[in-house]
């Protein structure tokens, strides 16, 4: 039993961390607010060739061939830095691609030349046949070619010209593009069972890896602000209404990390409570983040109020995330049905 | 990273479940006599050494076993899925004296208790807190004054659980008055069976039988039972703490989990507030069950990398307070759950040691998680200064 990080590890993630510092800043977030993608394709191209994409990815498809564990200490950093873009859904899509042999297809998504949103399933039932009906919510899809579908039975990708009425639409998070189509029997490129592959369970835990950033993201820029902001002559931070508050935080970011780790080990190596371990972190983590961040809003004050500050960010992402591959509600229903841990 | 437990460890989990099976008490343990209590729970301690299972993580020179704080994970996980009630009146002695006494004590302190402690022979019981001296524990004033080769103890602790049945406490007095008032404090080990001593019980809101306040009038104890240096008990005093708040509640935890998935169970048999259908199918119980369940998985993850951290560690540092305090609030939350689920049955009086469920039991136990070994307020105190760096 190992759940602590080694130095190597860590190494890809302290590069990821000092390009999203140079590069993506989270001030960037409201500059292009305005902007059809939330990430410029240079800057997606740049993370790719860090390897930002293809961590878990196999080595033929010019991945780095790392444990799932890997990409989800990876997608933590991502989460804190606020990293706009369609990046689960992409990671997820060149994993489809390779699984069912588009090779070239995994490459090009890893390498960021190729971006696959998500499309959530709005109404309509699981199509029978190799195809996709129904409505669909779009995620960061301005400059993806495909789209990863997830059903009951199975994931798949389906290219974005084959949808109709594709209509952007605004989201609460300026760093995240939503939009609506409507599918009729558009042909899916590739589909893999979910006994095959469990792509929403990897989708559940690096959304909650992402989730988990944010939560301790949010702490931190609290506990920063708790040290240094002056009233009544002391840092506010001496009071216990705002230090425990902070602690509170801290509390639940770190559950929720190391549930989301728990479930990635058990994800990768096929625990028979794997199931049951994801849903208990998407659970803690999207709560932790959008509980901190709201916490976060509440001890910056006026400031906290302000578009001009960082924390709506991350509170308006933390509920897109917390969305993203069902709804926690009906995570919580799945919880329930799970046998029992092991 | 993995989770995965080695060959010998898995064999271990094996052996642990085969002897627990053998071997576990087949009378359920008594709750309301006191010198019940204390027999049983010795005898069964006795029965854990003899079977080569007491102090799993102690070093084998002192009758552990010399093995890692995984095993010791093991073993809790295993005596838990056996249904087996823990045994409290050993609870100070195997994991906050016991492991004081290992980084601390003397030879000879050692030498005599630990082995007794894991032999099932004596009751340890904690002597710290005081009527003016709870959260605040430095400003204790039970005097201890030098008067040849013992020190005389006058004064009065508080919220010592079986002190009426002790053989030793683990007793913090004030040797004297330094500059602040962490200074100037002494861990002692004080024979309960000492003249002077007077042991009154108070009774708990569940009801419970061990709890008590304990009164010192001119009480001997040899100098020789100082653990540590004299004046400086404070550090100890922390490093015992330190030990509560990081690996004794593993067995809590795992414990709750287990009683969780109890209350799953419950829920799915029991008429639910509706009259008509199973109270799992009520959302909000339902929804209040799922979270519980993914907040003790949380906890069970947590505890799992504190012990990654511990192998490497010679005691528990600050973390193991979050761990304390999440443990606490989900306890508290649980066993709420539990008196919503009951619905007008929760008013029937229950004991948590009653089987199956004594789930009113349970949550009157619940409110002591959140307040003994440090409060909730007193733990995001620890937490916000010494892990967060916030200003004090």
């Amino acid at each position: 039993m190992d759940l602590l990080p080694s130095p190597e590890q860590l190494e890809l993630v302290g590069a990821a961390s000092e390009f999203c510092a140079e590069q993506l800043p989270v001030s960037a977030i409201r500059d292009r607010r305005d902007e059809p993608n939330a990430i410029a394709r240079k800057l997606w191209s740049a993370g790719a060739e860090l390897g930002l994409l293809g961590v878990s990815a196999a080595e033929d498809a010019g991945g780095s061939g790392l444990p799932f564990e890997d990409e989800v200490l990876l997608f933590r950093e991502l989460g804190r830095r606020l990293v706009p873009g369609p990046l689960t859904s992409s990671v997820l899509g060149a994993r489809l691609a390779s699984l069912t042999g588009h090779r070239d297809l995994a490459a090009a998504i890893v390498a960021g030349e190729t971006q696959v949103g998500l499309a959530r399933r709005r109404d309509g039932d699981e199509g029978l046949a190799y195809s996709v009906t129904g409505r669909f919510d779009l995620f960061d899809a301005p400059d993806a070619e495909y789209l990863l579908v997830i059903e009951p039975s199975g994931a798949g990708l389906v290219a974005k010209e084959s949808l109709a009425d594709v209509t952007p639409l605004a989201c609460i998070d300026p760093g995240t593009r939503l939009a609506e189509a409507s599918a009729d029997g558009a042909p899916l490129l590739c589909w893999v069972s979910t006994e095959d592959d469990p792509i929403r369970l990897r989708g559940l835990v690096l959304s909650a890896a992402l989730a988990v950033g944010i939560a301790e993201a949010a702490k931190e820029l609290a506990v920063e602000h708790a040290k240094n902001r002056v009233q009544f002559g002391r840092p506010i931070g001496v009071n216990q209404a705002v230090k425990h508050a902070c602690v509170d935080m801290a509390v639940a970011a770190e559950a929720a990390w190391q549930q989301t780790v728990f479930a990635a080990i058990s994800l990768r190596s096929a625990r028979a409570d794997a199931e049951f371990q994801v849903l208990a972190a998407k659970t803690v983590a999207g709560r932790a983040a959008i509980g901190n961040a709201e916490s976060g809003i509440q001890l910056h004050g006026g400031m906290g109020y302000t578009y001009e500050h960082d924390m709506h960010l991350y509170l308006k992402r933390a509920h897109v995330l917390d969305q993203l591959f069902g709804s926690p509600r009906e995570h919580l229903g799945d919880l329930l049905a799970e046998e029992a841990a092991q | 990273m993995d989770l995965d437990f080695t060959a010998e460890q898995a064999e271990f989990r094996d052996e642990v479940r085969t002897w627990l099976a053998e071997h576990a008490p087949a009378e359920s343990r008594p709750h309301e006599d006191p010198a019940a209590m204390r027999e049983y729970d010795l005898a069964w301690q006795r029965t854990q050494w003899e079977g080569g299972w007491a102090g799993i993580a102690w070093p084998e020179q002192y009758g552990g076993r010399g093995l890692t704080l995984v095993q010791q994970l093991i073993w809790y996980e295993e005596y838990a899925k056996a249904g087996l009630p823990s045994i409290d009146a050993c609870f100070v002695g195997l994991n906050h004296a016991g492991p004081t006494l290992i980084t601390t004590a003397g030879d000879e302190q050692k030498a005599y208790h630990l082995p007794r402690i894991l032999r099932g022979e004596d009751v340890w019981c904690q002597g710290f807190s005081e009527p003016g001296a709870g959260s605040d524990l430095a400003s204790l004033s039970t005097r201890a004054e030098l008067d040849g080769d013992s020190y005389v103890v006058t004064g009065q602790k508080i919220w010592t659980s079986f002190a009426m049945l002790a053989d030793y406490q683990e007793l913090l007095v004030r040797t004297s008055r330094g500059e602040a008032k962490h200074h100037g404090i002494t861990w002692l080990i004080c024979d309960m069976r000492s003249p002077g001593i007077e042991v009154r019980p108070i009774e708990t809101i569940e009801g419970g039988a061990e709890f008590c306040e304990v009164f010192y009038d001119e009480v001997r104890v040899p100098v020789s039972n100082v653990v540590g240096e004299p004046d400086k008990g404070w550090r100890v005093a922390m490093s015992t703490l330190s030990f509560e708040r990081g690996t004794a509640y593993t067995a809590s935890q795992v414990r709750l989990a287990e009683l969780v998935e109890n209350l799953i169970a419950a829920a799915r048999e029991r008429t639910g507030p509706d009259g008509r259908r199973p109270a799992i199918a009520d959302d909000e119980l339902a929804r209040r069950l799922a979270t519980a369940r993914s907040e003790v998985a949380a906890l069970r993850a947590m505890t799992y990398a504190g012990i990654c951290r511990n192998l490497t560690a010679a005691q528990p540092g600050p973390e193991g307070s979050m761990l304390k305090l999440y443990y606490a609030e989900i306890a508290k939350r649980v066993a709420r759950l539990a008196m919503d689920i009951l619905g007008a049955d929760a008013l029937r009086l229950t004991s948590r040691w009653d089987r199956p469920y004594g789930w009113s039991g349970h949550y009157l136990y619940s409110f002591s998680a959140s307040i003994g070994g440090g409060t909730s307020e007193i733990q995001r105190n620890i937490i916000g200064d010494r892990v967060l760096g916030l200003p004090r």
